[in-house]
């Protein structure tokens, strides 16, 4: 397996005024393409700052970032927004559909500005929501909603799906039938899915599980003994 | 922010806009007021004096009177061109002046020129008075020559109208100001009054004040006219009694002396003629002696000759006496001898007498033979044939009865041939008795007949025998007849020689007697003759001796005479010479009487003259004096001012306006507050919940708000309402400076209006926190603490029609929800969008109809160039001279009657209308194109009717199918009947024909204008001033150059209209920023989410202010409807005498007003650009804060 995704020496240090805050320090990760690799840490450990470096929303202060043999660290605003437009799927922890438009039209939207997207009303039926496609938002549930969401990154049919916290705002089963799907996604399509989480018994689902703490990359160990999402339990 | 902004644009022009007008007026009131504008103008057509002066300033209640003079003069500025001025003397406390540059005048010859239209003339400069002014203007003013030593403005004059007046080209070009002394006058032509009261112009108050004054003074002022008239008329007639007996006094010494030398005239002609009489009698005398002397001398010449005459008379008279006493003797000797002669003569005819009688007798014996022997033969023919006769009748006869005879035979033959026919026919014994008898008895008669008729034969043939015997006898006479005939002829010839013979003889005697006869007269005479010469000689042998005797006392006398003569020719010679020097005496004193004659006759006519001259003086004097009419007065009171009323219509233009837009900012500016509060308070919910959670009431909370939104009101209203006010009044009262002369601005401070915008602003601001609040407060605390639900997505009703839905573009789609998401904000955008629009397309409307109505009164409604008007003496036809010059100065021209008369309508109003008669025929409509506003055609009415302009009918109520009363100043009434109304928008004009007002006046109307059109591509002024030369034309006024005016005069209004454009962009800005901004703002996530999706920039931005752009359309399309109404509302509001709009929108500023809406709409999303450039996804979608 080759590596899909590398950080080398990333630093990210956020300036408010006076006050400069080394989110990142020298972040060091590599990630193979078609695994479920799982980055876990405590809130403010900069889980979701290296979410949002790899995902082209954010930019990094130095080291490097390659994708897929291309460094979008050196990439400019317009690459950027490119890239995130046809190589990276998002998934956030409150959704963020707009509300304006149905579950469809909300994969539609993601959809219709790929290179060759998946249709919308398969993805939808593939994450079992072919009941509710033409409901808005607030029609549903939060499963459903982030199922929607799913739905709408994998519709974009991305190198690679970045999830943060996915299942933060859900209860226990749904978070689980989420996961679920999105381990089947990844084992299905070969895709490479990244979840942020700061629970670590997710961690046992993975293929390759990168721990931070204090912007630093604690550890970073493959999994050998993957296990089902059904039978973890937390 | 937006709501200081809001409230401070919303304050900003509506204080802006309400304190104008004030402001205004407030300036312009502390000018008057301070150069003591006049209250009352009063004009007598006396003038006046200083006693009325005097008479008015005592008046309680008056502050200032004052006198003044005015004159209207033509005057040549440096250039030589002339200029009409009006000159008025410097006034001392009322209407006074600003010195503007120069000094005051200090001599008659110096003046101040109108600061404001100079005329190109500067201080230092010299005005002419034009040699062209009449007499009287020439005669009043003292100088020829003024010297400009200032400017000045005058109060009387604050715009730029200078007025009308009667000579040059009918218009006041600029005033000027001189001393009193430099105008000839003892008297005032006009006094100012000036009421002691310090009321601000236009005000109710002034207005009542001066409403309860007009009466009384009216009366007063007739008054003190007619004591200035008693004055004046009493003094001339004193004056002229005065005159009148110097007059009567000259005449009659003149007279006397003239009567005293005609009297010595008289005396002298007298002497002279008695003189010439005498003169003539000697003449006579003289003459009657020369005569007589002549005649004696002609008479002794005459008396000579005669002597003379008579003595060769005499010698002839001897010796003729001598003469015929020889031939006396010869004479008798001759009658002598033929007296014996004569009595041989005598005996031979008694002789040859008897002869000739016995043959006489003889003759005439034989006579009476042969007559009797005549007769027997005459006789016996006669016999003969008489005899003859009977014979031949009685042959006749008998050959008759033989004929008869002869006939009866031949029937008697026939009748028995018939009966024996008949019995041959029939046997005889067939026959009956009857039959028999008959046939017996025919047989006798003809049996008789034949009997009678042979003795009828025996009868005739000896009648036949006897008559041949007698034709026998006769023919025996017949020869013997014939014998004794013969025989008579012959004695007949035998008697007729014989008478011959004895003629002869006769005539021979005859002849003989004669001659003795004639010998015997010649004798007698002779004897006669011989007697008559010897009385002759003895009778002339007295005379001749007495004759002799005549001559020589003759003589004698004559001798007498002679000497006589002589005397008298002495005695004449002496009286000749006394003639001489009589006649001479005598011319010598004709001279001198014809001298004196004369000198009398000039001196009479030069009496007469005189008398007379002094008689037409004191005449002339009479008649001015008779001349002078009761004075009639007129108190003029402000509105007569021009400046004064123009300025109050202007200044309510401003007002008028005001009243519509600032209702409109301030709904605005309420919605813009609601919905940034309600965004506030929406945003603030966890604070609110968090409050309420730790115990804050209500109130505290909503005061927290309250504070906020009322602090930022407080700010924006003191913001705007010190902007507003300074700007709107400057701005405007520069757009009037164009017009009027620079007074600076007074800033007022309105209490009243300032606590009015504070208070709505407030409201504005306060209201619309207490809603929102009172709406978020409602829930419980723990609810607040809660992030707000998203609000549910929602489908549109486009979706329900698929086939249109499908079509759209996804992100359409999208837009589309989103539009309607939100209909509360959607409806303000649209409103704050349309009302911009609106306000702009009002601004431009405003500027294209003011601008425009001059443009479609004078390019499509009136097509003529100019008009022409006419000396009002000029009656149903025009002179043949102005008929000339107009055919030959003009391509067409239309004759007509314009003539004013009063519309009565409502209750006993009545209103001045401007009316029009076309007098000559001709197509009225390239003067002027008569059309219904909707563009229909209309044709001259008939009799009885009328046409109306627009106006007429909007505000005076002459609707269509109406008939109207119309009087004019002689109180004339026409009713006619409204039969059309056509567009117009300058003055208010009616169209009558000539036969309404022939028929219902009874007379024709005069022409006194013309309407005309001038050859294309001239200079119409060279035209005009051409034509202005006739001395019927007046004036001469080119449709253009009113245009012109009128369009300049409009132009005051394009600040206004800039004005309205900045708040407009203004309002836009506002609206859309802020509309703007909340939605980005309350749609940060999902903006954030779909530029996480890979949204590009400029995607990203369509997506949102796609929205923005298609709500701009739509507000732009409410806008466009709302503007329109809000344009004829604001052109319905200002309303100027005189004009009526044409509402009307150029196409071209509705695509201005669009695209300036864009304009500011792009400008507003660009500035949003930015701002969703720099929103952080990251930070965005992190979490709800």
């Amino acid at each position: 397996m080759s590596i899909f995704v590398e950080f080398k020496n990333v630093n990210k240090i956020y300036k408010t005024g006076e006050l400069e805050i080394q989110a990142l320090h020298d972040v060091n990760f590599e990630i193979e393409k078609g695994e479920f690799c799982v980055i876990v840490g405590a809130s403010g450990a900069g889980k979701t700052t290296i979410l949002n470096i790899l995902g082209g929303m954010d930019t990094l202060s130095g080291g490097e970032v390659w994708l897929d043999g291309t460094e979008i660290s050196s990439y400019s605003k317009k690459q950027l927004t490119a890239y995130r437009r046809y190589d990276v799927g998002f998934v956030f922890q409150f959704y963020n559909l707009v509300q304006n438009l149905t579950a469809k039209e909300n994969v539609e939207l993601a959809a219709q500005i790929c290179r060759n997207p998946l249709d919308a009303e398969t993805v939808l039926k593939q994450v079992g929501l072919a009941e509710r496609m033409k409901n808005f938002p607030a029609q549903l549930s939060g499963g459903e909603q982030q199922r929607v969401a799913i739905a709408r990154a994998l519709a974009k049919n991305p190198k690679i799906l970045l999830c943060d916290e996915p299942t933060g705002a859900l209860d226990y089963q749904t978070g689980k039938a989420v996961l679920k799907l999105l381990q089947d996604t990844c084992r299905k399509n070969k895709m490479t899915v990244i979840v942020i989480t700061h629970n670590s018994a997710l961690t046992a689902m993975a293929d390759r599980i990168i721990t931070v703490k204090s912007g630093t990359i604690e550890s970073m160990r493959q999994n050998s003994h993957v296990v089902d999402i059904a039978d973890i339990e937390w | 922010m937006a709501i200081l902004s809001i409230i401070a644009l919303g304050v900003g022009f509506f204080s802006g806009v309400r304190i104008t007008t004030p402001a205004m007026v407030h300036t312009v009131n502390a000018f008057w007021q301070e150069k003591q504008l006049y209250d009352y103008r009063l004009i007598s057509t006396l003038g006046w004096d200083s006693d009325n002066v005097q008479a008015f300033r005592n008046m309680p209640d008056v502050r200032y009177a004052e006198g003044s003079n005015s004159i209207d003069l033509l005057a040549l500025n440096h250039e030589n061109v002339e200029i009409v001025l009006k000159a008025y003397t410097l006034p001392e406390n009322i209407n006074q002046l600003r010195l503007t540059e120069g000094r005051m005048p200090q001599s008659g010859n110096e003046c101040l020129m109108d600061a404001s239209r100079p005329c190109g003339l500067a201080v230092g400069d010299i005005i002419r008075i034009s040699e062209d002014n009449e007499e009287d203007t020439l005669d009043t003013l003292n100088y020829t020559e003024l010297k400009i030593v200032g400017m000045a403005d005058s109060s009387l004059y604050v715009n730029f109208e200078r007025g009308t007046t009667s000579i040059g080209n009918g218009s006041v070009e600029a005033f000027v100001y001189l001393l009193p002394d430099a105008l000839d006058r003892d008297f005032y032509s006009e006094i100012y009054i000036r009421f002691d009261h310090d009321s601000v112009i236009y005000s109710k108050e002034y207005k009542d004040a001066m409403e309860q004054r007009s009466g009384s003074w009216e009366e007063l002022t007739q008054q003190k006219a007619d004591l200035r008239y008693q004055r004046i008329t009493d003094d001339a007639r004193s004056e002229l009694q005065d005159g009148k007996d110097e007059l009567e006094d000259k005449r009659a010494e003149g007279q006397q002396e003239l009567d005293d030398a005609e009297k010595e005239l008289a005396d002298g002609k007298k002497e002279l003629d008695d003189a010439e009489k005498e003169l003539d009698n000697g003449r006579k005398e003289l003459d009657n002696a020369e005569k007589e002397l002549t005649d004696a001398k002609k008479q002794i010449e005459d008396n000579e000759k005669k002597l003379d005459d008579a003595r060769k008379e005499l010698d002839n008279a001897r010796q003729q006496l001598d003469d015929s006493e020889l031939q006396l003797n010869d004479a008798r000797q001759q009658l002598d001898d033929s007296e014996l002669q004569l009595n041989d003569a005598r005996q031979q005819l008694d002789d040859s007498e008897q002869q000739l009688n016995q043959a006489k007798q003889q003759l005439d014996d034989s006579k009476i033979q042969l007559d009797s022997a005549g007769q027997q033969i005459a006789d016996g023919e006669r016999q003969l044939n008489d005899g003859q006769t009977q014979i031949n009748s009685a042959f006749a006869e008998l050959r008759k009865n033989e004929e008869i005879l002869i006939f009866s035979e031949n029937e008697l033959n026939t009748q028995e041939q018939a009966l024996n026919a008949q019995l041959s026919q029939i046997p005889w014994e067939y026959l009956t008795p009857q039959q028999q008898a008959q046939f017996t008895y025919a047989r006798e008669q003809i049996s008789q007949g034949r009997a009678q008729i042979e003795a009828g034969k025996q009868q005739i043939s000896s009648a036949y025998q006897e008559l041949n015997i007698q034709q026998e006898i006769l023919n025996q006479k017949h020869t013997e007849l014939e014998a004794a005939k013969a025989e008579y002829e012959a004695g007949k010839i035998q008697y007729e020689a014989g008478l011959a013979q004895y003629e002869n003889s006769l005539a021979q005697f005859q002849e003989g007697k004669a001659q003795y006869e004639d010998g015997l007269k010649q004798f007698e005479e002779g004897q006669a003759q011989y007697e008559d010469g010897l009385k002759q000689f003895l009778d002339g042998k007295v005379q001749y001796e007495n004759g002799v005797k005549e001559l020589e006392d003759g003589r004698q006398k004559l001798a007498d005479g002679r000497k006589e003569y002589e005397d008298g020719l002495l005695k004449l010679e002496d009286a000749r010479k006394k003639y001489e020097d009589g006649v001479r005496k005598w011319q010598d004193g004709k001279k001198e009487y014809e001298n004196g004659l004369h000198e009398y006759e000039d001196g009479k006519k030069e009496f007469a003259e005189k008398i007379a001259d002094a008689e037409a003086e004191i005449a002339d004097a009479e008649q001015e004096i008779a001349d002078i009419d009761q004075p009639d007065t007129y108190v003029l009171d402000r509105n007569t001012n021009i400046s004064y009323a123009c300025f109050e219509s202007d200044s309510q233009i401003v007002e008028q306006v005001a009243r519509v837009f600032p209702i409109f900012f301030i709904l605005v500016a309420a919605m813009v507050c609601i919905t940034t509060m309600n965004r506030m308070v929406e945003e603030q919910r966890t604070q609110i919940g968090t409050l309420k959670a730790l115990g804050y009431s209500e109130s505290d909370i909503m005061g927290k708000f309250a504070f906020y939104c009322g602090t930022a009101a407080v700010i924006g209203c003191v913001l705007g309402y010190a902007i507003g006010t300074v700007l709107f009044p400057s701005v405007i009262w520069m757009s009037y400076e164009l017009m009027y002369i620079e007074i600076p601005l007074t800033y007022i401070f309105d209490w009243k209006l300032s606590s009015l915008s504070l208070l709505a602003s407030l409201l504005c601001s306060i209201g619309t926190t207490w809603i929102a609040c009172h709406v978020e407060l409602a829930e419980t605390a723990a609810g607040l603490m809660r992030p707000k639900a998203p609000k549910a997505g929602k489908r549109v009703f486009l979706e329900y029609f698929p086939f249109l839905w499908n079509r759209l573009k996804f992100l359409y789609k999208v837009s589309i929800r989103n539009m309607f998401r939100y209909k509360g904000r959607f409806f303000m955008m649209v409103l704050g969008v349309g009302g911009c629009t609106a306000l702009l397309l009002t601004g431009f409307g405003l500027k294209d109809t003011v601008a425009g109505f001059a443009d479609v009164q004078y390019n499509d409604i009136v097509t003529a160039d100019a008009e022409a008007s006419f000396k009002t003496d000029i009656g149903e036809t025009i002179p043949e001279e102005l008929e000339n010059s107009l055919n030959s100065l003009t391509e067409e021209y239309m004759l007509l009657n314009l003539s004013s008369w009063d519309i009565l309508y409502g209750d006993n109003k009545v209103k001045a209308l401007n009316m029009i008669i076309p007098v000559s025929d001709g197509d009225f409509s390239s003067y002027m194109h008569l059309h219904t506003t909707d563009g229909e055609p209309l044709s001259l009415p008939g009799t009885d009717e009328i046409l109306v302009s627009n106006s007429v009918m909007e505000r005076f109520g002459a609707e269509l199918g109406k008939t109207i009363t119309l009087r004019n100043e002689d109180m004339e009434e026409l009713h006619v009947k409204v039969t059309g109304v056509f567009e117009n928008h300058v003055y208010n004009y009616i169209i009558l024909s000539q036969d309404t007002l022939q028929k219902q006046l009874g007379r024709i109307p005069t022409c006194n204008g013309a309407y005309m059109n001038f050859p294309e591509e001239t200079d119409e002024y060279q035209i005009s001033a051409e034509l202005s030369k006739n001395e019927h034309i007046t004036t001469v006024s080119l449709f253009s150059e009113m245009q012109e005016r009128m369009a300049k005069t409009m132009g005051s209004l394009d600040y206004i209209v800039l004005l309205v454009i900045v708040c407009a962009a203004g309002l836009a800005f506002i609206v859309l920023y802020n509309l703007t901004n909340i939605n980005i703002t309350e749609r940060i996530r999902e903006i954030a989410t779909i530029k996480v999706l890979g949204f590009f920039k400029n995607e990203t931005s369509a997506y949102v202010l796609r929205e923005n752009i298609a709500l701009t359309a739509v507000g732009i399309i409410v806008g466009l409807g709302l503007g329109i109404l809000l344009h004829s509302f604001v052109i319905s509001q200002i309303i100027v005498d005189l004009v009526s709009f044409k509402t009307r929108i150029l196409p071209m500023s509705f695509v201005y007003s669009i695209l300036l809406t864009f304009l500011f709409n792009i400008a507003v999303n660009a500035f949003m650009g930015i701002k969703l450039e720099k929103i952080n996804m990251a930070e965005s979608l992190k979490s709800i804060e």
